[in-house]
């Protein structure tokens, strides 16, 4: 591998999560000096003293803005800032933007030895939407889970079913009504609550 | 029915967009239009850019940067909407303001305020304090040129005298709260959030500095202009009925209403309504600051891309320093705003040339299209 260890690389990401998980591969993939800013206040002045040479920043992050005043040339700053991704590289700002990351590099930096940065980050990103959608899911799963015993809870306590039965009614209801179990299961519990 | 992505950045300015998209203007039309909220204006660039979005609610100047390709890749975009001219203003830190009444300049002029700024901060060098710090969400935005203009006129150099950086607006009223930034300049409705926060004072209604600025654009990436100009001819409609039902007074309550929801601006709609009519408290206390031009949706040609607002941009930026002038450059930014498509879309023959100053400018070198090169040349640089 040919990847530059010195390469500064900035990390402006407010999840701490996904910053970690992007972090390491980084430093799996030689590059020692990477860092990680979650915190909004006084970005600017922040980049300007670490001097990154790559600032990788999640999209959602309101700070983009901040980070694209650097363009400008000003007395302030030092080394102007450009996106990485010029016209000859669509597919990968469209790959970037979809991830849900921006790259900025600084200016007159070799775009080869920015590639493999910024293919790392777009390929990252995507795991972890990846492992949230997976969690989001567990959780949903677990959630439909409990309503459904609450159900089952009712109907045995009201009509004196086994638990086989309760579940039996409610897997034949929502069959009869074209709907989901746990919507039915939701349906019981709201009507006891009436009842209460 | 056609289905449009359309972003947009949660601002008062954005009435036109969400009217058209949630009151059945879009429908009328044959278009559905899913509005997306954006966190930043490069994020509005870029997915534009991308094809994730099929257009925007968009800052002229960012429309034009773009389309010139200044500090980033260029991306071409056509504006045939104006969403909206004004509705900026300018709040400063309490400390800031009282020093300035001290000086005893007429604050209740644009002028003035100007002339009150360049002396506080005259006075605070010569005490050698550090500079102040003072805040606009972009740097290719009419705030950034209004903040600038102001500067100038106080007799300030704004890249010398003063630090300008970028605040995005979810953060100003934390920024000015803890002392970061002593001042800003921004769209509604966010100087109403410092002012009810109580962190600031507003001290010039935008109007007051240019009396009819352009503001946000409906931008679309140039090939989406060309590909399905039937399309943008009916959103063009659309917004058209929904900026005239946006700007009567009788329906300022309901739109107020609409625009306080969550997925929008999630503000108090009583707070949006005084932003409609031009009726803003000033301090937390109240003394309201009014202005009928503070935020025009519609009325007097609004929405039309006049092109030279789009040559007042462009020569804004050359003043700025952010690009240097060329004929060539200032005629592609006038090709941005596309007052064809407008005309087109509206069936209305294109207006005769007009005369005098198209932004109104208030105090300082009047702007002069007819001769750029020359009003260059005459404006303090800012």
């Amino acid at each position: 591998m040919t990847n530059d260890p010195g390469l500064k690389i900035v990390i402006v990401d407010a999840s701490p999560l996904r910053a970690a998980i992007l972090e390491a591969g980084l430093r799996e993939a030689g590059y020692l000096n990477v860092m990680r800013l979650a915190e909004h206040s006084n970005l600017l002045a922040r980049l300007h003293a670490i001097d990154p040479d790559v600032i990788l920043i999640d999209l959602e992050d309101p700070s983009r803005d901040v980070v694209e005043q650097m363009f400008q040339v000003s007395r302030e700053v030092k080394r102007p800032v450009a996106m990485f991704v010029d016209q000859s590289d669509s597919s990968t700002i469209e790959a970037a933007i979809e991830a849900g990351v921006s790259a900025y590099i600084v200016d007159g930096l070799k775009k080869e030895r920015v590639r493999p940065i910024v293919d790392m980050t777009i390929s990252r990103f995507r795991a972890f939407s990846r492992l949230r959608d997976e969690l989001e899911q567990t959780r949903t799963a677990l959630e439909e889970r409990k309503t459904l015993d609450r159900a089952k809870g009712i109907l045995m306590k009201m009509k004196g079913f086994d638990e086989e039965a309760a579940y039996a009614l409610l897997r034949r209801t929502a069959m009869n009504e074209k709907k989901r179990m746990v919507d039915i299961a939701q349906s019981v519990i709201t009507a006891a609550d009436l009842f209460k | 029915m056609r289905r449009l992505a359309i972003g947009f950045i949660p601002l008062t300015d954005a009435a036109v967009l969400i009217a058209a998209a949630e009151l059945g203007f879009a429908t009328t039309e044959g278009l559905e239009i899913d509005l997306h909220r954006e966190v930043s204006w490069a994020n509005i660039r870029d997915k534009v850019n991308v094809g994730l979005l099929d257009g925007a609610h968009i800052l002229a100047p960012l429309a034009i940067a773009s389309s010139l390709g200044l500090g980033h890749v260029r991306v071409p975009l056509v504006a045939p909407f104006a969403l909206n001219l004004n509705g900026s203003a300018i709040t400063l830190a309490h400390p800031i303001y009282e020093a300035m009444e001290a000086t005893g300049h007429d604050l209740s002029s644009g002028l003035g305020v100007a002339q009150a700024l360049g002396e506080v901060v005259r006075a605070r060098a010569a005490q050698g304090h550090d500079p102040l710090t003072f805040s606009t969400v972009y740097t290719f935005s009419t705030h950034t040129y209004m903040l600038r203009h102001v500067l100038a006129a106080g007799g300030l150099d704004p890249d010398r005298d003063v630090r300008l950086v970028v605040v995005p607006p979810p953060f100003t009223v934390e920024s000015l709260r803890s002392g970061l930034i002593h001042g800003f300049c921004v769209g509604s409705p966010w100087n109403a959030v410092a002012v009810e926060a109580g962190v600031g004072r507003i001290a010039l209604l935008g109007p007051e500095i240019f009396g009819w600025a352009p503001e946000k654009v409906l931008g679309v990436h140039a090939r989406f202009a060309e590909a399905e100009p039937d399309v943008l001819r009916r959103l063009v409609r659309a917004l058209h009925a929904a900026a005239l039902w946006s700007e009567a007074a009788a329906n300022r309550a309901e739109l107020a209403h609409l625009l306080s929801a969550p997925a929008f601006l999630g503000l108090p709609a009583e707070v949006l309504a005084r932003m409609l009519e031009g009726r803003l408290n000033t301090t937390q206390a109240g003394l309201p600051r009014e202005n009928p031009d503070f935020l025009v949706l519609h009325r007097d040609g609004a929405n039309r891309p006049d092109a030279r607002h789009a040559a007042w941009i462009y020569a804004q930026m050359v003043r700025a320093g952010q690009t240097t002038y060329s004929p060539d450059d200032a005629r592609e930014a006038g090709a941005v705003y596309r007052a064809d498509v407008y005309d087109d879309a509206l069936g209305i023959a294109p207006a005769g040339s007009s005369v005098g100053d198209p932004v109104k400018t208030c105090f300082g070198e009047a702007f002069r299209p007819e001769d750029l090169a020359d009003y260059l040349a005459r404006v303090k640089p800012a």
